[in-house]
């Protein structure tokens, strides 16, 4: 009885054994060989750097060329939109699985310094920016500038034989009635810069009545920040509200017929920046830092000619891009960074209230 | 002394119901925790996150603030009637797809079983974006063909026609395995005894078909509810819960918010679940016994096999309208501005792009034969055992699929983020994702087929000495191989094509194709989208007959032993 006993017990515990162990071995088999790489990179002082960016895979590849050339350190990069930067590194908080934060406008930079998220860094290139662009509490740095302009379908308005809005109080004509598209500051940080500008630039009441009047010029609030521009491109609507950068990145190397305007009566802009993770991976720090003072030197701040995006420089000796419109030539708003990301809520939440409901693309 | 051994004995008894073999159990509790591991527990991280404060004390804070809010009350009204709406007349298109493949002799019958999964086969908002291509204000019907301008595409109508011809093929695989498997002496003694065809579906095949109709209903309504990439692009102002779990995550950096909402999601598909099983629990779907069967005869009636013919000719020219537009996409310079023909949108799929397409063939070869496999043996396990927690373990292995995909996605970051189970960045994280994500259809179609066939089959088989393990490579799975089969393509599929549970997956090793493909949208070129499209549907076309090839040698094998 009790030796049949202990044959029972045994057999059972072994085949459970065995039965995990096939289980486990079939499924870590592959993973396995590929986790060389990433194991690697963990050694201390190591030569890699791993990266979260959120600018466009083919101006990444630009900026990381460079960046290997000038320092030989080798980057792993994954593209996500800077929204899913940040969920991502609010969830591996515990364990970040990426050093650097390349891209992103600064309001996801800032959400992500006073969740804690982020290592403090400035840069010696820091005094050849201007003070308006930086971070007060350094947790980010700016790369880029970019003033928001209106994406105008040349086809649409030849065909209508119709002038090109200049100014925010063009976009109301009757004639562009269900012509525009602008994404909701409740889901884009994009169209959030908009409705901060708007009423930075007029003041809360006159804005929002603005804004309310601009409804109905609306043809849709989009969910992404960078559907506008591709709607006015391919023609789901005569004008896109953006960033100067994310349309002419589409005029110019895509090839889209579209015009870039920007409102005379002024206009805001957004700050690209870049961060160093907390606690990124281990050995990668000093890297990251090293990319930081790349990025914002003049050689690298240039190189937007190059991706066609004409992100503008913030690094007051580099020459901005060839053709490019800067900010000096427009009439931007003293654009108050602190002060929108404290009132969001509030906007958004009342945006959403007394404009436009739904946010919808 | 004997006596605490009888008690003890008794104990390992309940504990393990079938003691006598020792290796279902442990197969058993294999699975048990592993459902645990790769479904429960990441499910587990993300509630408590969301009924937690920063501090981390229990707080219903985010819960209140998101029923209180009519705005999400509407979101899943809407996610509701467009789900409804969809599997209905998804179910409807399927079977009759499903009857006329299995029942009636129809010409070009592969062509129109081929096109049939072809929209399971690509990634999820390729349809979408045909639908603003031909339609859209812009589009080649709408502006091209009839001169509309202004027209509006977004909305409920054009989410359903999209999310109607997505997920229609999950109702037809799975209803095609149930009408296969009804035994064809069932149908021909009716008719024998002088019943009108009529008559016989009305009393015999649509009675008995009610475990596939109950399975396609539920795997599509859930499929349409758990959607992310239609309503994005096309939803207008028509928002459904996942866009508005989304937007919270991404768009307000809420997780918990975005968390609770999916959560939200949750109750349908429970609803749904419990009312499945209760509909056609208790009642018996046994037609294939172990009597020598034969051939199917083919129904030639001429009325209703051209009128079969016409619908399926109909549902088959709009699918070819749509992927006719994804190839034409692929070949011109820009998308709906350049029509000019060029090959640059392939060379650079072959030259700069194809890294992501090997890893994501890699990842998928490695799920789709544990995913198939795992799938079968659950099916198995909860129609033909009896153990604690069988019906638990068939809905936690539904559960992940009802889960909106981003949130997966971060409860498998918060929990394999740590050792021992640190698993991100890896490879491995993405198969399971893969696997636990996309086991249920699988399950659902192995569970009705094996509803349909007699239990004495194998018993039979065990009387005569055979272990159960014997018993199911030997008798069950040559018998399911139908359901085997689609459990194994969809597997294979579902990870080849899997976007919003992997887009926080993946790794820089670990870079996916539709990831890529998201980001040429995203870039507006459109026209390497389209190309990354084709090329993947023709990998897994290719993947599909491989497949096909393999399940019927392994069973041609076993019936030859």
């Amino acid at each position: 009885m009790k030796k049949s006993l202990f044959r029972v017990l045994s057999l059972v515990v072994v085949l459970i054994l065995v039965a995990a162990a096939f289980a486990g071995c079939a499924k870590t088999e592959a993973p396995a060989a590929a986790e060389a790489p990433p194991q690697e990179a963990q050694k201390p002082k190591s030569d890699t750097l791993t990266m979260y960016s959120a600018l466009d895979e083919a101006e990444i590849l630009v900026y990381l060329e460079g960046f290997t050339k000038a320092t030989g350190i080798k980057v792993d990069y994954v593209r996500l939109s800077a929204g899913e930067i940040m969920a991502r590194v609010t969830a591996e908080k515990d364990n970040p699985q990426a050093s650097i934060w390349f891209g992103g406008p600064s309001d996801t930079h800032v959400a992500a310094g006073s969740a804690g998220l982020l290592e403090k860094y400035e840069s010696a290139n820091i005094a050849k920016i201007p003070e308006t662009y930086r971070d007060k509490q350094g947790f980010w740095s700016p790369i880029y500038v970019g003033a928001i302009g209106f994406a105008c379908n040349r086809g649409w308005f030849e065909k209508k034989n119709l002038a090109y809005p200049e100014s925010w109080e063009d976009l109301l004509k009757p004639e562009f009635v269900k012509q525009i598209s602008v994404a909701h500051p409740g889901s884009s940080g994009t169209a959030y810069t908009i409705l901060a500008t708007m009423v930075q630039l007029k003041d809360e009441e006159p804005a929002f009545e603005y804004m309310k009047k601009l409804h109905k010029n609306v043809i849709q609030y989009t969910k992404s920040g960078s559907a506008p521009a591709k709607n006015a491109a391919i023609g789901e609507a005569a004008i896109g509200l953006a960033f100067a950068h994310d349309i002419l990145r589409i005029r110019n190397s895509e090839g889209y017929p579209i015009e870039l305007k920007f409102p005379n009566d002024g206009t805001g802009y957004e700050i690209g920046g870049v961060s160093i993770i907390k606690t990124g991976i281990a050995g990668e720090e000093e890297n990251a830092r090293k990319f930081i003072d790349w990025i914002t030197d003049v050689e690298a701040q240039e190189l937007s000619a190059v991706t066609k995006s004409y992100r503008l420089p913030v690094n007051i000796d580099s020459k901005p891009p060839e053709g490019a419109v800067t900010l000096a030539d427009l009439k931007t708003i003293d654009y108050d960074n602190v002060w929108a990301g404290e009132n969001r809520k509030r906007l958004v939440e009342k945006f959403t209230a007394d404009i436009a409901t739904t946010p919808s693309n | 002394m004997k006596n605490s051994n009888t008690s003890l004995r008794a104990k390992i008894a309940k504990l393990s119901p079938f003691g006598k073999e020792p290796i279902v159990s442990a197969i058993i509790i294999t699975i048990v925790v592993f459902l645990f591991l790769f479904i429960v527990y990441p499910l587990y991280k993300i509630l408590s996150m969301s009924v937690t404060d920063g501090d981390g004390r229990l707080s219903f804070e985010t819960i209140r603030s998101v029923l209180g809010n009519k705005y999400y009350l509407q979101c899943l009204m809407n996610s509701l009637s467009l789900a409804g709406a969809v599997s209905v007349i998804s179910l409807f298109i399927g079977y009759v797809y499903a009857y006329t493949i299995t029942r009636i002799d129809i010409p070009f019958k592969t062509f129109f079983k081929m096109m049939a999964t072809l929209p399971i086969i690509s990634p999820p908002f390729v349809l979408s974006l045909s639908m603003i291509m031909l339609f859209g204000r812009n589009g080649l019907i709408t502006n091209g063909l009839f001169g509309l301008e202004d027209v509006n595409i977004y909305g409920f109508n054009s989410l359903l026609v999209v999310q109607v011809m997505s997920f229609f093929p999950i109702a037809y695989l799975t209803l095609s395995g149930i009408l296969e498997a009804i035994d064809p002496s069932v149908e021909d003694a009716a008719l024998n005894l002088g019943a009108k065809r009529s008559r016989i579906f009305r009393t015999v095949t649509l009675p008995l078909s009610f475990p596939g109709i109950a399975s396609a209903l539920l795997l599509v309504m859930v499929q349409s509810l758990q959607d992310f990439s239609n309503p994005m692009v096309l939803g207008g102002n028509f928002n459904t819960l996942v866009v508005q779990s989304y937007v919270e995550i991404i768009g307000m950096y809420d997780m918990k918010k975005g968390a609770v909402i999916s959560i939200m999601l949750l109750l349908p598909t429970v609803a749904a679940f419990l009312l499945q099983k209760y509909w056609v629990s208790g009642k018996s779907y046994v037609t294939v016994t172990g009597k020598p069967s034969y051939e199917r005869p083919k129904l030639n009636n001429p009325l209703i096999k051209w009128s079969a013919f016409a619908l399926c000719s109909l549902f088959t020219a709009v699918i070819i309208l749509f992927y006719g537009t994804v190839i034409y996409g692929s070949f011109v310079k820009i998308w709906g501005v350049n029509n000019q023909f060029t090959l640059e949108n392939y060379k650079y799929i072959f030259t700069l792009g194809s890294a992501p397409v090997k890893n994501t063939l890699k990842l998928a070869a490695y799920a789709t034969p544990i995913g198939g496999l795992l799938s079968m043996i659950i099916a198995f396990l909860v129609v033909r055992k009896q153990f604690i927690g069988r019906r638990a373990m068939e809905f936690v292995s539904l559960l992940s699929f009802a889960i909106p995909g981003t949130v997966i996605g971060i409860g498998y970051i918060l929990a394999f983020n740590q050792k021992p189970l640190l698993l991100t960045g890896t490879g491995l994280i993405l198969v399971m994702a893969f696997i636990f994500r996309n086991m249920p259809v699988g399950i659902e179609s192995g569970t009705a087929t094996l509803k349909q066939i007699d239990k004495s089959i194998e018993e039979a088989s065990t009387n005569l000495g055979a272990s159960s393990f014997l018993t199911f490579r030997k008798i069950t799975l040559p018998l399911i191989k139908s359901a085997f089969f689609s459990g194994l393509v969809y597997a294979f599929v579902r990870a080849m094509t899997a976007v919003s549970a992997v887009i926080l997956l993946i790794s820089p090793r670990w870079n996916l194709v539709t990831v890529s493909i998201l980001s040429q949208v995203e870039n507006l070129r459109l026209g390497i989208a389209a190309a990354y499209v084709i090329i993947l549907i023709i990998m897994m076309m290719v993947a599909i007959v491989i497949i096909e090839a393999l399940v019927k040698r392994l069973v041609m094998k076993r019936k030859a032993a």
